[in-house]
């Protein structure tokens, strides 16, 4: 008789047949090293961070959000540095998504300050006119429940007691509601006047957010200036198109779409610095305005690098000093 | 017709179960469709697309599929062994326990309570809840199996035996969890071996939902409705083998370039194109069957629907292993390519098998004929012209995507930025729109014939009967 | 070559061969009748 007259023997052989492709690609990479490699510079979340990750979860923004970005050329330079697997050991779910309706976020940490994320999630439109983000506005009307936050990551055994969860949780508080907060202005117009000295789901998100693939480019920025400050003084830079008029035109487009959201139409500041007066943070010079646009800074500037490019850069540059000649 | 005292009550009861939950689950669809073009509908955090999406396919995959797949196989199983279910009470348990679980999975989903791992979003209390309700289905399936009066089981039989095993492993083994509370779990597994066992899951779940059971239903209800016997038995014996044992291998198709380590993406990209073989098996065992019958596409309105959809089933399988091969999977991994991709399966084959398999099942459930041939022409057209539509558009959408987020200037730079690719789209989101609704006409219309046909709207026995046989 | 890939052909050999085998055995002639009987005995009444 065969196995098909045997339905418990056929039952049996096909959990066997099935069973061998799942032991090989699944049950032994879980033994091997390869699929969960740890790194020293890869911190795990903070309290704060991960109830910021589970309203990521809640909300499903992972339908529409990858955070991989995957090691091809323009990928990179969209994005920036490709992801590795040790940086995701902390990730219980692993939420690299399968979808980019909107653009990959593993590297959003830093990218921008946190007033622009108060604006952006409040009302995505009023950074990019035409985007299809769901507005989160919401977010900011619900104070942070924080009561499993201990629990959340004792299981996940990130390693902190109840008061260090404790101090964490009151301290990010501390953060965000003190006078001194950069983005204290914009959180306040977006968070109701009886949450304002509260932590609200709003804080946490933008906390995750800016958490992603900080560790990464915080070691990123370490190698750079090893390699700056053992190699000899770079060529000063020189702009090709100083003075130029076209350029200046041209620039001012470029300026609109990219930069204008944040240092406003006429460059005269918003969420980034006035660009039309005496004061630089970080350097006048030709040279240090082009490293300051190409690498982008430490309180939220882009790197603009991979997106604009050598030629566009400077042209911008053109525009801004023509801005500047005018007054 | 209960001359052999098949039970057929659950066969009736699940059939419909599954038409409503296609229709919540499309106007869900639509609803989400709508809100790519127009993002003011997110007018609520439940309507918001990202909760919402979950519910389009959950509700789809679970409600939809799932109790289409539970209603014929409990006519399947009955009518290849010609024994009544071993335990009918149990299975109208079953049919309660599945309708409160689809519901409490909506209103979860809706409030958020989501692990966020695709197919798998349900919190621990549901999936402990489905576990019981697969291990009810199992007894019944195989206490029916060991009753059986005629010896050698049918091929639709072996498929639902594949499918009653597999998907009992994969569900369990990547809903392992460790709960917070009621309502809130964490993944057992974490980072990259956490995606490795979601996608063998995810693929799976494609593949032993999507697909087994589908071709169970393809080879019993082809065969009977045209009165032909299947092409040939040993190449479905081989293609039935090679199926179940190579879609395990490749669920790492969906990480390609992602930090899963490399030869477990190049072991999963082997095996996807060698599913082609077993996946044409079934094509070609289809189209084999109708040689020297092909008049039955025009005579028979069952056949269109099932030879449409066993084509779209063919050009799945095609486009699956392509768009996982390195080069391509750079271009169109996470673009709208990918929701084409799904959609030809889900609105073309998936769905095409399954009305026909009511529309075949429903007469001699209840005695009485099928209400309108016309009004069943009219579904099939409409959503045939409704999902080509969509699928069509968005694989072209999918390649203009790929290439803007691709291209570069001379000097190295990018062309265009995201939210440039973003409105590039919104024309073709606009036709995908209007191609959903098309086809979700047609689905009212296969409504409207089924309910009447279950009332006993329909009659002239001879006619219908002179069209099927 | 190291073990690994004499592993990796070994197994891939190994699998080639256990689905000729199949082939060859349901698709000798003499057993087609055999074979393939259940495929009309399922056109019969249920
Ligand atoms: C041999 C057969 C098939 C292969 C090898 C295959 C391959 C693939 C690949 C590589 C992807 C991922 C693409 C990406 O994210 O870049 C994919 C996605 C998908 N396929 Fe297929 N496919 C096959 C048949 C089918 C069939 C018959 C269905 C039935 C509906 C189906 C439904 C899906 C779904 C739902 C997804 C989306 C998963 C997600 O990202 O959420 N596939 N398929
Ligand atoms: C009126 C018909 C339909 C409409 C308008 C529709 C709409 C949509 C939309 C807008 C998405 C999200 C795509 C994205 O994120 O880019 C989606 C995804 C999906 N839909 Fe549908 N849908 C329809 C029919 C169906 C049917 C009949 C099924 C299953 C039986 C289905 C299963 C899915 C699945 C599995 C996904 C996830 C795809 C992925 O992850 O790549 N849909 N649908």
């Amino acid at each position: 008789m065969s196995v098909y007259s045997k339905p418990i023997t056929f039952a049996l052989l096909s959990a066997v047949v099935i069973l061998v492709g799942t032991f090989i690609t699944l049950f032994i990479p879980m033994m091997l090293p390869s699929t969960q490699p740890v790194s020293d510079y890869i911190k795990p979340y903070t309290a704060i961070e991960l109830e910021g990750r589970d309203i990521y979860i809640r909300e499903g923004c992972n339908n529409c959000h990858t955070q991989t970005v995957r090691p091809l050329r323009t990928e990179v330079a969209r994005y920036g540095e490709y992801s590795k697997p040790e940086e995701f050991a902390y990730d219980r779910p692993f939420l690299w998504g399968s979808r980019r309706t909107g653009p990959d976020l593993n590297r959003v940490g830093g990218k921008y300050p946190d007033s622009w994320h108060y604006k952006h999630m409040n009302d995505p439109r009023s950074m990019f006119a035409k985007s299809n983000m769901p507005a989160y506005g919401w977010l900011a009307k619900r104070k942070l429940d924080t009561k499993y936050s201990y629990r959340k990551v004792s299981i996940l055994g990130y390693g902190y007691s109840e008061s260090d969860v404790r101090n964490q949780i009151e301290e990010y508080r501390k953060k965000v509601t003190s006078a001194d907060y950069p983005a204290r202005a914009v959180r306040e117009s977006v968070t109701p006047p009886e949450l304002r000295s509260e932590l609200t789901e709003m804080d946490a998100i933008i906390a995750y957010l800016q958490k992603l693939g900080r560790d990464v480019k915080a070691l990123k920025k370490k190698e750079m200036r090893m390699v700056a400050e053992a190699s000899p003084v770079t060529a000063s830079k020189r702009n090709p198109f100083a003075g130029s008029k076209k350029a200046a035109e041209e620039g001012e487009k470029i300026f609109k779409k990219n930069c204008a959201v944040c240092h406003g139409e006429d460059a005269e500041g918003g969420i980034g610095p006035n660009l039309t007066d005496d004061k630089w943070r970080y350097g006048n010079s030709d040279s240090d305005l082009y490293t300051t646009i190409s690498e982008g800074s430490p309180n939220g500037m882009p790197s603009w690098k991979g997106k604009l490019g050598n030629e566009a850069i400077w042209k911008v540059i053109t525009f801004i000093r023509s801005q500047r000649e005018q007054d | 017709m209960k001359e052999n005292g098949y039970d057929y009550s659950v066969v009736r009861g699940f059939a419909f179960s599954a038409i409503f939950w296609l229709i919540v689950g499309l106007l869900v669809g639509l609803w989400l469709a709508a809100e790519m073009i127009l993002p003011q509908l997110n007018l609520t955090p439940w309507l918001s697309f990202g909760r919402l999406r979950v519910v389009h396919t959950n509700g789809l995959a679970f409600g939809f599929a799932l109790a289409g797949i539970f209603s014929c196989t409990y006519y399947i199983l009955q009518r290849l062994t010609k024994v009544p279910l071993a335990f009918p009470r149990l299975a109208r348990f079953h049919l309660w326990l599945f309708n409160i679980a689809i519901a409490l999975a909506a209103l979860s989903l809706f409030a958020g309570m989501n692990t966020s791992k695709e197919y798998a979003e349900l919190e621990w209390p549901l999936d402990v809840g489905i576990v019981i309700m697969w291990v009810i289905f199992a007894i019944n399936v195989f206490g029916t199996l060991i009753k059986r009066k005629e010896k050698q089981m049918y091929i639709s039989l072996w498929y639902i035996i594949a499918m009653t095993v597999t998907i009992a492993v994969l569900y369990i083994v990547n809903n392992l969890e460790v709960p917070v509370n009621l309502f809130k779990s964490y993944s057992i597994y974490a980072g990259a071996n956490d995606a490795n066992v979601e996608w063998w899951y995810g693929h799976n779940a494609v593949g032993f939902v999507f697909t087994v059971p589908i071709l169970a239903m393809f080879y019993y209800f082809l065969p009977k409705s045209t009165n032909l016997p299947i092409y040939s038995h040993r190449l479905s014996i081989i293609a039935f083998w090679s199926l179940v044992f190579g879609y395990l291998w490749t669920g790492a198709h969906h990480l390609m370039l992602t930090p899963l380590p490399e030869w477990i993406q190049t072991v999963a990209i082997a095996f996807s194109i060698f599913l082609i073989a077993p996946s044409w098996g079934s094509v070609v065992n289809g189209y084999y069957t109708m040689r020297g019958n092909w008049d039955q596409m025009r005579t028979n309105y069952l056949v269109k629907f099932f030879i449409f959809g066993i084509t779209f089933y063919g050009l799945q399988t095609v486009q699956g292993p392509t768009q996982g091969l390195r080069t391509l999977t750079a271009f169109f991994h996470y673009t709208d390519y990918i929701p084409g991709h799904v959609h030809m399966g889900t609105m073309g084959w998936v769905t095409m098998i399954i009305s026909a398999s009511f529309y075949y099942m429903m007469p001699r459930i209840t005695g009485k004929e099928l209400y309108s041939i016309k009004l069943a022409n009219l579904h099939f057209w409409l959503i045939l012209v409704g999902q080509l539509l969509f699928t069509v558009t968005l694989w072209i959408a999918g390649i203009q995507q790929g290439a803007m987020w691709k291209a570069t200037n001379p000097d190295g730079s990018l062309t265009y930025s995201f939210l440039e690719g973003v409105v590039a789209l919104y024309p073709y989101w606009k036709i995908r729109l209007i191609g959903g609704l098309i086809y979700f006409v047609g689905i009212v219309v296969f409504t409207y014939n089924l309910i009447m046909t279950a009332r006993g709207a329909g009659v002239k026995l001879a006619e219908t009967r002179a069209q099927t046989a | 070559m190291d073990w690994v890939d004499w592993a990796y052909l070994a197994f891939g050999g190994a699998l080639v061969a256990v689905f000729a085998c199949i082939v060859f055995y349901y698709y000798k002639p003499r057993r087609k009748r055999h074979v393939e009987e259940p495929k009309y005995r399922m056109l019969d009444d249920d």
